[in-house]
């Protein structure tokens, strides 16, 4: 060994922030991009995006009813999000993060409610078992779109703080300058547009309502959300490599010598520019495409914060992490997406979310 | 005119010492503290033959659970020309005047005492390990048994009882010196006020202002260590 300095025995430190908040940031950010996109043809009534905000609706639901559980899970005892309300400390983002998330959620919830009541009361006409549940949802199955509008901007004013306390929350920690960049919040909230764009491709295909126009539609939103992150990327780099930002070339310092750091970067760069080719050259595809930008927004929450904490603060070189399979690792991710895929097949079971339900209970 | 000391000079050269990078700025008698103590250690890197005597007697004092530590005396192969060298640096949470892991806590569980010593409120903590993210010294853990923030206490309950911290009690080279900043008398103070121009403390340049102190801690060591990583991961190497 040549090295000038060995480091024979110090503590590695193990992560903190667990699997399941990567789960979390990368399920809330895809619901609140998810949020946005059901704006245009559910609040707005544009004709073209009907279907496609139905479905980002369904998205949102779903990562929306999802995401809490897993951070309720990283506080190793889910009681304890009690003292979030009983001792809150106004000086921490994360103590904002507690009032922001049901504050998204409820408005998120009554939009979809309010939404969807009109396709309530259509199911409980067509009669069946389930029509006296339906009727009982729908309660009267009024199409209001004030009361919309109202939920959409609570919901949509929820979103935009959930974005902006995620971001923040990590960017304050000084003691990671890899977190501590100015651009991680519009990094965290464009690939979560992105990854929402691609949720909701691969969802239309799933549920066989993909039409060309709709999936132009989406290869078109994507087209600019990965413009925005390759973008950001480079601005990113540029300010590293320039030193106009010392925040942000401390950052690529720490991670530039780094084999498996230049793989990652190269890789996420890669990913971003394949799914910028294939939403060009093949607007009527998707699935490939939507696979690789929630692919993207999970990978870049993994390595943010994964290998992130692999970055030692005092000690040499990096921390090793592997996957514990336990409660602290792959339980965090796989009982996430269980509970995400049983949320899907509830409410894709009792909801319609096909264009011809639409028509059928509208 | 010629006579008029140019004051300027003079205090810039009476400073140096102080601004001399990645010297520490001492903290005053805090005349004007109204706190009776202000707990702080030095490190006496010198003396220190790392043998890892305070580590375990930490952990036996403290219950500190296995594969976790409060402190450990981190140990380097230092390679200069053709020889090479053993560096020993004791680490340890700072206590530090403005703990970057008490703002982040969304539930005011962590919190700095008028003594000076920094600690986790056990029944309000959540777990959430923000402050582990947020602290520049990588000294606090999740205990695996409580699920909850653990550090350094400065064995505050050992103080509270008129005993000395369990690492400083077992250091076998007297190399870790705890005490009362605001005791004049004090061996701390003494101590401090005779190596003034040679104390430092951990990444001065994060701004945290900690109550730990070295005295012959290379600059090297100060911040993160540029070298090859550790060889021993307790986890994976049987405890």
């Amino acid at each position: 060994m040549n090295a000038p300095i060995v480091e024979v025995v110090n503590v590695s430190r193990e992560v903190a922030w667990l699997p399941w908040a990567v789960q979390y940031f990368f399920l809330i950010g895809l619901s609140a991009g998810a949020f946005l996109l059901s704006l245009p043809g559910i609040l707005l009534r544009r004709p073209a995006w009907t279907g496609i905000s139905r479905r980002a609706l369904l998205a949102a639901l779903l990562c929306g009813l999802t995401a809490p559980v897993a951070l309720l899970a990283d506080l190793h005892q889910p009681g304890r999000f009690l003292n979030f309300y009983l001792h809150p400390n106004f000086g921490s983002w994360m103590a904002w993060g507690a009032f922001f998330i049901p504050l998204y959620l409820t408005g998120l919830l009554l939009y979809a409610w309010l939404a969807l009541r009109p396709t309530l009361q259509g199911l409980a006409n067509e009669g069946g078992r389930m029509a006296k549940v339906y009727r009982f949802f729908a309660y009267g199955g009024h199409d209001s779109r004030a009361a919309l509008a109202g939920a959409a901007a609570i919901a949509g004013l929820g979103a935009v703080l959930v974005l902006l306390y995620t971001g923040m929350e990590v960017m304050v920690v000084r003691a990671r300058p890899l977190w501590n960049t100015p651009f991680l919040p519009v990094q965290f909230a464009v690939t979560a547009l992105a990854g929402a764009i691609g949720l909701v491709l691969i969802l239309e295909r799933v549920l066989g309502v993909s039409t060309p126009e709709s999936s132009a539609r989406l290869n078109g939103a994507l087209v600019n959300t990965q413009a925005a992150v390759l973008a950001v990327g480079a601005a990113w780099l540029g300010l590293s490599l320039s030193g106009l930002s010392p925040a942000h070339a401390e950052a690529l310092a720490l991670v530039a010598p780094s084999t498996a750091w230049r793989l990652t970067a190269v890789w996420a760069a890669g990913s971003a520019l394949l799914t910028l080719w294939l939403a060009l050259k093949r607007p009527h595809g998707g699935l490939l495409a939507g696979l690789i930008a929630l692919h993207s927004a999970w990978m870049m929450r993994w390595t943010v914060f994964i290998a992130g904490q692999e970055i030692p603060k005092t000690g040499a070189g990096f921390y090793s992490y592997q996957l514990p399979l336990g409660h602290d690792g792959l339980v965090g991710i796989v009982g996430t997406a269980g509970l995400w895929l049983f949320l899907f097949v509830l409410l894709t079971t009792v909801l319609p979310w096909s264009g011809r339900d639409e028509r059928a209970g509208a | 005119m010629k006579d008029t000391p140019n004051l300027r000079r003079r205090a810039f050269l009476q400073a140096l010492p102080a601004i001399t990078a990645g010297t520490a700025v001492l903290p005053a008698k805090a005349a004007e503290d109204d706190a009776a103590h202000r707990w702080a250690m030095l490190v006496d890197v010198r003396r220190c033959i790392g043998c890892q005597a305070c580590t375990v007697s930490c952990i036996m004092e403290n219950a500190v659970p296995e594969n976790s530590f409060r402190t450990i005396v981190s140990t380097y192969a230092v390679k200069t020309g053709d020889t090479t060298g053993t560096y020993v640096l004791p680490r340890l949470c700072n206590h530090c005047d403005d703990p970057p892991c008490v703002p982040v806590c969304p539930v005011g569980a962590t919190f700095k005492r008028e003594d000076g010593v920094v600690l986790v409120n056990g029944e309000r903590c959540v777990g959430c390990a923000y402050c582990v993210q947020a602290c520049p010294y990588d000294a606090r853990f999740i205990n695996h048994d409580t699920g909850k923030a653990d550090k350094c206490t400065f064995c505050a309950h050992r103080v509270e009882a008129g005993l000395l911290p369990a690492c400083v009690e077992t250091c076998v080279g007297g190399a870790r010196i705890f005490g009362d900043l605001n005791d004049p008398d004090g061996e701390l103070r003494r101590r401090l006020d005779a190596a003034r121009d040679e104390v430092k403390v951990l990444k001065p340049e994060a701004g945290t202002r900690p109550n730990v102190f070295y005295i012959g801690l290379d600059p090297r060591f100060q911040g993160r260590v540029d070298g090859v990583a550790a060889l021993w991961k307790p986890s994976e190497h049987g405890g």
